[in-house]
């Protein structure tokens, strides 16, 4: 199953999702250089907005991964006011949309604490650097503490030298 | 001319540099090769996104072809 993160992000800009960009995609636009195998993004907890994700993969296929039986994405109007996060398998890959960011908060904090990513493509709001450390602390997996020693130190780099530093 | 400093440099990979930081060390001493890093902060955002891409296209297919012939 491929996994095409660029088109699957076109597709949630052209359907207008309000979304910012976290995990391990972040790291990578960050400069991390650790490969990851889904799209993770926060989205605004609004049916509306659930909506125009359903609208941006309609065409793809999609099915909750993480329930049995692959079951497709048809979001009635009591499910989407009910879901806080989808995590779906798509003919462009897996799409992780959730309502809130561990360490930050909902979408609103998340949207606070971002910066915006300018493509040839279009612009997107991303974790800003010490967000996604605080996100991926509190997620706390080996992997995702891993990361957080390259994101340290692409920080450290980012800032100049480090005060602490032995050879300052 | 090549001599045992350049054959040594040659073996033994990415050093961390005199003057890094603590966290860049850290990173170091966890084991990554920083390197890879050092070269992603040299591009833009957008082509770290398409280098990511290829590793990432490069890992599935080899992926599918551990699925693929592996022993039924």
């Amino acid at each position: 199953m491929p996994q095409n993160d660029k088109a699957l992000l076109l597709r949630l800009k052209g359907h207008g999702v309000e979304f910012v960009i976290i995990g391990g995609v972040c790291g990578v636009l960050h400069g991390v250089s650790l490969v990851t195998f889904d799209l993770d993004v926060c989205c605004r907890f609004s049916i509306q907005n659930w909506k125009r994700i359903e609208a941006a993969v309609k065409d793809l296929h999609p099915y909750h991964r993480l329930v049995a039986n692959k079951l497709p994405l048809e979001l009635t109007d009591e499910l989407a006011s009910r879901l806080k996060s989808l995590y779906l398998q798509t003919d462009l890959g897996k799409l992780d949309c959730l309502s809130e960011v561990s360490g930050i908060g909902n979408y609103e904090m998340a949207l606070q604490r971002s910066v915006t990513h300018t493509t040839s493509y279009g612009e997107f709001r991303m974790l800003d650097i010490d967000a996604l450390i605080l996100a991926k602390e509190a997620i706390g997996r080996e992997r995702d503490l891993a990361a957080v020693k390259q994101l340290r130190a692409i920080k450290e780099k980012m800032d100049g030298a480090a005060p602490d530093s032995p050879q300052k | 001319m090549i001599d045992e400093a350049l054959i040594e440099q040659l073996n033994r990979g990415y050093v961390c540099p005199p003057d890094a930081g603590p966290a860049w060390r850290a990173a170091c001493e966890y084991g990554f090769d920083m390197s890879l890093v050092e070269d992603a902060l040299t591009k833009s955002p957008e082509e770290r996104l398409e280098e990511h891409q290829r590793a990432l296209d490069m890992m599935l297919l080899i992926r599918d072809d551990i699925e693929h012939y592996a022993p039924k």
